[in-house]
């Protein structure tokens, strides 16, 4: 089986990677942080090495979003923009504690470029923050 | 460490490719050419016992399995067995466009070899394991026709078979009931299927060549061949769903072949696949996953039926396709000439696809190329080994 790497190399226009903030998960505990002028989130990948074809889940912790209200869900999703498709499987979320989700059952089924979503759900708001990374084979 | 294997891998291939420069040959590979070749190997995989099964790798399972394989009892006029359709001397196909049990069915027979690497079953995959799959043309009416019952009463009045199942499962056969005692028996099935497996191919040998620079090695891989290689991890794009060791990522795509089983009746593909896995008593989330844990049981839970899976079909494994014609999953390709063509000149007004599918797109290979690529695809061949 091949090991696959993410490379981490750009964000979309609307989101941009920002220091650790204090009240998130550190980057030494395995987190990766995602900011948008918006929101932010650190989220961590639960495999070893992402590969092709192998589900994997995601810890999402959200840092700082607009208002009071507390975040009820996150989603996530991935799409292959270049090839006009998404995954196979619809990944599930629980929440861990406030503010604290996981999403398993993600899988990517393709090498190639995918653009990871995660939806932030807080009352009426809905907020986006993309992650592109490409899956090597 | 990872860095210093990444770094290593690199410079192996960059050594690979530069040996094939030196050659002075027409194959140029780019740093994602040389990636996609490496990821097709190593061959062969490792055997891993199927959790949900039991009986997988148990040598006296495998050995039942054998036989049952080749046993018409379990057909239910005592004329057919799995081997007529998934016959050892055709690499366990039927060498027809569509098989024929009891009636004509509407799909070509999938070769067998390698198929413990599956994640899903069947054209559509619409069974999750392989126990699974294997009760599923036992039962079948149009297939072999039989029942649980009569199975189970057949087999249990055999000479000596008793005490077979009992060494196995650890019950009486005559005792258990017939739908316990039929996926028992499917789970035999499956623990022989498991040992079918392809031999190491002369694309094998080039590709652990290329990953540690042997260019004498590498030179014994016909030049058209590699040219087919590199168009199929190029050009081709053939890579992205016949993916990995095993030529395939398992998953399901719409190719635009034609979807009409028969006038004015439709294959609804992995459509269809979906709904009868949700729907099936023998999948990894019911009472017959040996696995407590149901570990493997995480493609059935998190698998979604939508809207564009009408008209796909599961990604075979190109190991040993040169031996396994006719194609696709209503055998409608004759030849792997055909199969290029269709590639090469593939309708997109076929295809069924509401989500901006785009990865399916005419090649228009020109004939050297589209030989090339054949040629590409003879080589990965080699022997088919079982247990005997």
């Amino acid at each position: 089986m091949r090991f696959l790497t993410i490379a981490l190399f750009a964000l979309s226009a609307a989101a941009l990677a920002v220091p650790s903030a204090s009240a998130c998960r550190a980057a030494n505990e395995g987190f990766v942080h995602l900011a948008s002028p918006e929101a932010e989130i650190a989220y961590r990948l639960q495999a070893d090495q992402l590969k092709v074809g192998q589900f994997f889940a995601v810890e999402v912790v959200v840092c700082r979003t607009p208002g009071t209200d507390a975040v009820r869900a996150v989603l996530v999703d991935a799409q292959m923009p270049a090839h006009g498709h998404g995954m196979n499987y619809r990944p599930t979320m629980t929440e861990i504690e406030p503010g604290h989700f996981r999403v398993s059952g993600l899988m990517l089924h393709m090498p190639g470029k995918w653009r990871m979503t995660f939806d932030l759900l807080q009352g009426d708001r809905h907020i986006r923050l993309t992650q592109e990374m490409n899956l090597k084979p | 460490m990872r860095a210093l294997g990444a770094f290593a891998l690199f410079m192996l291939a960059a050594v690979g490719a530069a040996a094939l420069a030196g050659r002075s040959t027409a194959v140029s590979l780019s740093a994602a050419e040389r990636e996609a070749i490496l990821s097709h190997g190593p061959w062969p995989l490792p055997f891993a016992p199927d959790p949900s099964n039991r009986a997988s790798g148990d040598p006296a399972a495998i050995a039942l399995g054998r036989s049952l394989f080749f046993d018409t009892r379990l057909s239910r006029d005592g004329d057919r067995s799995c081997a007529s359709c998934h016959d050892p001397a055709k690499s366990f196909t039927d060498s027809r466009p569509r098989s024929i049990g009891i009636e004509r069915v509407d799909r070509n027979a999938i070769a067998l070899a390698n198929v413990r690497l599956n994640r899903w079953y069947g054209w559509s995959g619409a069974s999750d394991n392989l126990w699974a799959q294997s009760l599923r043309p036992i039962l079948d009416p149009r297939e072999l026709g039989a029942t649980a019952e009569l199975v189970r009463q057949r087999l249990a009045a055999g000479p000596g078979f008793a005490a077979t199942y009992a060494t196995v499962f650890g019950s009486e056969i005559a005792s258990d009931a017939p739908e316990p005692a039929l996926v028992n028996l499917s789970k035999a099935l499956a623990a022989f299927q498991e040992t079918i497996s392809s031999g190491r191919t002369a694309f094998d040998d080039f590709r652990d060549a290329f990953a540690r620079g042997d260019a004498a090695a590498m030179s014994r891989y016909p030049m058209q061949a590699q040219r087919g290689l590199r168009i199929f991890v190029g050009k081709g794009q053939c890579t992205f769903c016949h993916f990995g060791p095993n030529f395939t990522n398992g998953e399901f795509d719409d190719v635009g072949v034609r979807h009409f089983a028969a006038k004015g009746r439709v294959d609804r593909g992995r459509y269809g696949g979906i709904a009868a896995l949700q729907d099936s008593r023998f999948n990894l989330l019911g009472p017959y996953n040996d696995d407590a844990q149901k570990g493997t049981a995480a493609k059935t839970s998190h698998v979604e039926q939508l809207h564009r899976n009408w008209g796909e079909f599961r990604v075979p494994s190109l190991r040993n396709v040169a031996d396994t014609a006719p194609y696709m999953h209503d055998g409608s390709l004759q030849t792997l000439q055909d199969v290029v063509r269709h590639y090469s000149e593939v309708d997109v007004e076929r295809l069924h696809g509401d989500d901006g599918q785009r990865l399916i797109r005419p090649l228009r290979l020109s004939a050297s190329e589209a030989a090339d690529l054949v040629e590409f695809l003879r080589t990965l061949s080699g022997e088919i080994a079982y247990s005997k």
